[in-house]
């Protein structure tokens, strides 16, 4: 197993010269802050996660938590790992100052996630969710809750879960049934949570549930669940949080991937009811969570590029060592020679350097959110970052799947045994399509409620946005015209929707998907405009950037094109998606 | 041409590295002395005297040179590089220590762990651990050099060179020997090894790998392992040498009854110098080794290791 | 008491070293760079002092172009309290650096003086002895622990063959060798306060220091490729191969 090496060069490029982060700094005044900052936080960051714990990955793929005695014992060497990262100060990078976070922007935090996920998937979950956990209380939790819980999650002393599914309640949230009842002044939370990543383990003091629950006079669906905490350990008089709640692991999921981190069936109120305390107000608790919606399923996204970008490094190098067959000369040759090998080896680079392009595109519109003063203009990032969203985390999970999946192809036979490694990046991703709602919810979300919504007028911003590149006299030849037929396809694809709302599910894959080739292949032409515009300055790193230009262009070639099936797709519409009977569906068995 | 080599020795006595390095000093060509500086270190002069090639010994037998400590010895050191041309001591960890400060005090240069000799004032020395290969012309009037021991040969002791003695006692006072504590006999670390040997799954069992450490105790190797032995329960886990196990460049490799799956040979292609002792004489592991044998390992592991 | 301590920037040790192809040196440009491994392992010795209560500051030193202040800083956010770079815009040779040194130290007085035994470009393994005699002060070359006990200084050294311990009247010098310790990672919260700790530029001119030549590289060349090999007869004959040919067993 080669070991992981941070892509510093391309993430350099990304936030200097496609985001150029130094003007938003110096615009918004952000002190002390710029690109080369940037670069030594992330270079610390990857030394860290390049000797610590991708070294665990596989260890924890082949060493599961276990489940003793009512307690999830996770992987070994997890926990010490888990401490040199928080005594580090990495859970605490984005989270506000006030409570003891950096106050670093959302940029940096979407940077260093992507590093965690490329070395370690499984562990890096835990702090991604903590993360959740961080902000629902932030934005909703009362003073009480921030007092006592903020201060420790944001070090990462404790660790943060998001309890929703329940084993009849999945998707639909609505049919959430546990109960919480107020009793004696305290809220009391009984019933079953599945699904719970990181929902017990050793590695922390304390573990913070946010769970989803119901009130008895609450109203039925989902504008009838609140939303609250309920810690492992509950303060004693002294304010020692040390006494055992009423909530306990009972039993642990058998997955197909991220095998190191515990997935857990949570049981609530199994003797008096847990104690747990309400965020915000009653019945809210949906609202609460969507709010961290944008938040967590970016960071999903991110994952997708994390190990993207790891599968791919494996791939390289084995392609590079690989000897197989030799040429007329009878010189002995390596795979990366072959064409095939290569054509994968470029989809692999040029993929996740799209993914990475959009993750830290989405990521820096939401600090243009928060550093905006205007009300205007803090409501248009925002409804661009709702717009990107689904993008981000349906787009980027499911072109990782054909990353991963070409990096074992390269691999060939090697990749399919468990010893290359490279078979764990393929089964760790396959969850990111389905957790942090499906591909499927994510196509919904952008069909209907970011485009059919709003009349496409976030859509709109955005081909706009691409219009306006398009029209650059610099840009490319080639580049321009396949970013102007991807464009024209988005903007059919736009107008029958609109004009066939009632096609919306039937065709919101294809049409989340159009979107997704459609603005990384607006970002991966700016990347080529500025990889030119640095070249001709002439002070950069020729070698780097003439690659950059080549990546760019294979996109272009190779998956922007993407769209006219996408487009085709679209037009036929539902007709032939739904004209069978269930019955039918099963007329070559019955 | 007049050069002085700092001898090698432990008062009793004369290390070999000395003889190479002598070796490096005949190839400048010119008048060689050799200095040892030591305490009750009469035995190590006369052993020196013998190395061919060298024409004078001076003998500095003092208290103060006991443990050539570096503060004692660079003053007498600069003291006898008067008309000398090169100064020259063995690249070892007392060479190493005691020369710099040398080549400070005279002013000048030190050229470290030289491996060739080109000409009187040019010479090549590997950096970059290695990767790359330096020609270094000196513009010095006096050139100290340290010399990789391992690429000259030991010069032959067929001489008789003159031994004088060197009265000056050099004490700075700063630094005292305490003690010393000889690597136990105990294996080194894999990674940290000069020498492996490791076993496969040709091994048979786990027993039969104390034929591997019989060598491994006579050359001070690490033993290890191919993740074939590892999987079939013949050794530990820690011992595997491999893509997925530890990655390892020893000076010497050498791997036993070991077939050469592409995992093994990620782990140890950067060895310098690689072994393969297999009885299939198709296996891929001899198209890396350096020296391949096609035999029993059985009958020549223990072969080898008697012939050590 | 304070310590001094060294830091070069050199290419990442990860990074597989090309040499250019007119054999003028290695190529550096556009590739990765970071601290020398073993001057990391001696600013973590020097945190580790002022932790232990036996150093009251450290500062970190390094001589190079612009560019090494990025080490410096990293020096910083490991724990260092302020750091002084020595311009020089050429690559400088081990005697000039440590005359450069010296002059540092004359003006810091500092107690220790921690030193990478080696840096992994040049492989020179000089600098610290140099520093020693041209300072005066006692060394303790590739230490794997040093104790400092009021003016004396315990220092154990990696020696072929073992360990060898010697006592040295402080001030001293040291340099690292491997297991000294293993140094930390610099956490978020101290790269952060790093960019306020004072980073100090002076220049040889300064320092009063006059550059001299005393080497000139003529070429830099890749080593052989690794030669087929050849199958042995026997282990007697493997055995005189692996002495007289490969010498790599006594």
């Amino acid at each position: 197993m080669n070991s992981y090496k941070h892509p510093y060069k391309d993430v350099d490029f990304v936030i200097r010269h496609l985001l150029n982060f130094d003007a938003f700094c110096e615009q918004n005044k952000i002190a002390d802050m710029n690109s080369d900052f940037t670069a030594v936080i992330l270079a610390e960051a990857a030394k860290f996660a390049t000797h610590q714990l991708d070294p665990l990955n596989q260890k924890g793929d082949l060493e599961h938590p276990i489940l003793k005695d009512g307690k999830v014992i996770e992987t070994p060497q997890f926990a010490a790992a888990y401490q040199e990262y928080v005594a580090q100060g990495w859970a605490s990078l984005s989270a506000s100052e006030e409570y003891g976070g950096q106050g670093l922007a959302n940029l940096l935090s979407v940077a260093c996630n992507e590093i965690w996920q490329s070395a370690n998937m499984a562990f890096s979950l835990c702090p991604l969710l903590g993360q959740g956990a961080i902000t629902a209380i932030e934005r909703h939790g009362s003073e009480y809750l921030k007092e006592q819980y903020l201060a420790k999650l944001i070090s990462g002393e404790w660790t943060g879960t998001m309890n929703l599914t329940e084993a009849a309640a999945g998707t639909d949230l609505a049919a959430i049934k546990t109960q919480a009842v107020y009793d004696d002044g305290q809220y009391k939370i009984s019933g079953q949570k599945i699904f719970i990543t990181w929902g017990d383990h050793q590695m922390a003091e304390n573990i913070v549930h946010l769970v989803l629950a119901r009130l008895p006079d609450a109203p039925a669906g989902m504008k009838g669940i609140s939303l609250f905490v309920v810690p492992k350990y509950l303060a004693n008089e002294q304010g020692e949080y040390n006494i055992e709640n009423d909530v306990r692991c009972l039993s642990l999921e058998h997955k197909l991937g991220i095998h190191g981190s515990p997935t857990c069936v949570m049981s609530y109120g199994d003797n008096d009811g847990a104690i747990g305390y309400l965020v915000g107000e009653e019945h809210c608790g949906i609202r609460y969570m969507f709010s961290m919606m944008n938040h967590a399923r970016q960071g999903v996204g991110v994952q997708g590029l994390g190990v993207s970008e790891r599968a791919y490094q494996a791939a390289l190098d084995y392609a590079c060592e690989r000897i197989q067959g030799s040429d007329k000369a009878g010189n002995a040759l390596k795979i990366v020679q072959f064409g095939d090998v290569r054509r994968m080896l470029m989809a692999m680079k040029s993929g996740a350097e799209a993914m990475r392009a959009l993750c830290y595109y989405a990521g820096l519109e939401a600090d243009r959110e928060q550093a905006s003063n205007s009300s205007d203009e803090k409501a248009q990032f925002a409804a661009q970052t709702a717009f990107l969203t689904p993008v981000v985390k349906g787009w980027s999970t499911e072109l990782t799947q054909e990353m991963v999946s070409f990096a074992m192809q390269v691999h060939g036979g090697a990749g399919y045994i468990e010893e290359t490694g490279v078979a764990q990046y393929v089964r760790d991703a396959r969850i990111l399509t389905i957790y942090e709602g499906t591909t499927g919810i994510q196509a919904l979300d952008f069909t209907q409620r970011k485009t059919l919504l709003d009349n496409a007028a976030q859509a709109q911003v955005m081909m706009e946005k691409i219009a306006q590149t398009c029209a650059l006299n610099e840009l490319d030849e080639n580049v321009k015209k396949a970013l102007n037929s991807a464009l024209a396809d988005a903007k059919q694809g736009v107008e029958y929707l609109l004009e066939n709302p009632s096609q919306a599910s039937f065709v919101a894959n294809y049409y989340l998907q159009m979107w997704g080739y459609t603005i990384a292949g607006w970002l991966m032409a700016k990347a080529h405009l500025a990889a030119t515009k640095e070249l001709q300055i002439g002070a950069g790193d020729n070698d780097y950037l003439t690659t950059k230009q080549v990546s760019c262009e294979f996109y272009c070639e190779h998956f922007l094109v993407r769209t006219q099936a996408c487009l085709a797709s679209i037009r036929a519409g539902g007709d032939s998606v739904m004209s069978l009977t269930e019955e039918q569906f099963f007329s070559h068995v019955n | 041409m007049s050069i002085l080599v700092i001898a090698e020795h432990d008062n009793d006595t004369l290390k070999s590295a000395t003889l190479n390095t002598v070796t490096a000093a005949a190839a400048i060509g010119g008048d060689v002395a050799v200095l040892v500086a030591g305490s009750d270190c009469q035995a190590v002069a006369q052993e020196a005297a013998k190395i061919s090639g060298v024409s004078q010994v001076i003998v500095a037998d003092n208290v103060a040179y006991a443990n050539q400590l570096a503060e004692n010895m660079q003053p007498l050191i600069v003291e006898l590089a008067a008309g000398k041309t090169h100064i020259l001591a063995p690249a070892t960890t007392s060479g190493k220590n005691i020369m710099p400060g040398v080549a400070a005090l005279l002013d000048v240069a030190q050229i470290s762990e030289v491996t060739k000799i080109e000409s009187a004032d040019v010479f090549e020395r590997p950096i970059y651990a290695g990767n790359a290969l330096a020609k270094v012309q000196s513009l010095d009037s006096v050139k100290v050099l340290t010399v990789r021991t391992t690429a000259f040969e030991e010069a032959a002791l067929e001489g008789s060179a003159a031994v004088e003695a060197h009265g000056a006692a050099h004490d700075a006072g700063k630094s005292s020997y305490i003690g010393e504590e000889v690597v136990e006999s105990e294996r080194p670390e894999l990674t940290a090894a000069k020498v492996i040997i490791s076993g496969g799954r040709g091994m048979g069992n786990g027993e039969n790998f104390s034929i591997l450490e019989a060598v491994a105790d006579k050359l001070g190797a690490a033993v290890g392992a191919s993740r074939a032995a590892v999987d079939a329960g013949f050794v530990s886990n820690d011992m595997q040498v491999g893509q997925t196990g530890k990655i390892v460049a020893p000076e010497l490799y050498i791997a036993v009854g070991i077939s050469g799956a592409i995992q093994h040979l990620a782990g140890m292609k950067d060895s310098k110098v690689i072994v393969a002792i297999n009885k299939d004489d198709e296996a891929p592991i001899f198209s890396v080794a350096d020296y391949g044998l096609v035999a029993d390992l059985f009958e020549a592991v223990p072969e080898f290791e008697s012939n050590l | 008491m304070k310590v001094l301590v060294t830091v070069k920037r050199v290419i990442d040790y990860n990074v597989k070293v090309r040499v250019k192809s007119d054999n003028s040196g290695v190529d550096l440009n556009n590739v990765k760079m970071a601290m020398n491994p073993f001057c990391e392992i001696a600013v973590e010795e020097a945190i580790r002092l002022k932790e232990a209560g036996i150093a009251t500051e450290v500062v970190a030193v390094s001589v190079g172009e612009k560019s090494c202040q990025e080490q410096l800083r990293t020096a910083l956010a490991l724990g260092a309290d302020r750091a002084i770079h020595v311009e020089a815009e050429q690559e400088l040779e081990s005697l000039n650096v440590a005359k450069l040194l010296a002059k540092v130290v004359e003006a810091e007085q500092p107690g220790i003086v921690i030193l990478g035994k080696q840096a992994i470009d040049t492989d020179n393994n000089q600098t610290g002895q140099m520093l020693s005699a041209l300072t005066g002060m006692a060394q303790g070359t590739f230490a794997s622990n040093i104790e400092i006990k009021d003016d004396k200084a315990l220092v154990t050294r990696e020696v072929d063959g073992g360990l060898q311990t010697i006592e040295l009247a402080m001030p001293i010098i040291a340099t690292t060798d491997l297991r000294l310790n293993e140094p930390r990672y610099a956490s978020l919260p101290n790269i952060m306060k790093a960019k306020r700790k004072p980073l100090e530029t002076k220049t040889v001119e300064e320092l009063g220091v006059t550059i001299k030549e005393h080497t000139k590289l003529l070429s830099v060349t890749p080593p052989e490729e690794r030669q087929a090999g050849i199958k042995v007869a026997d282990v007697a004959e493997l055995v005189d191969k692996l002495k007289n040919e490969a010498k790599v067993i006594g």
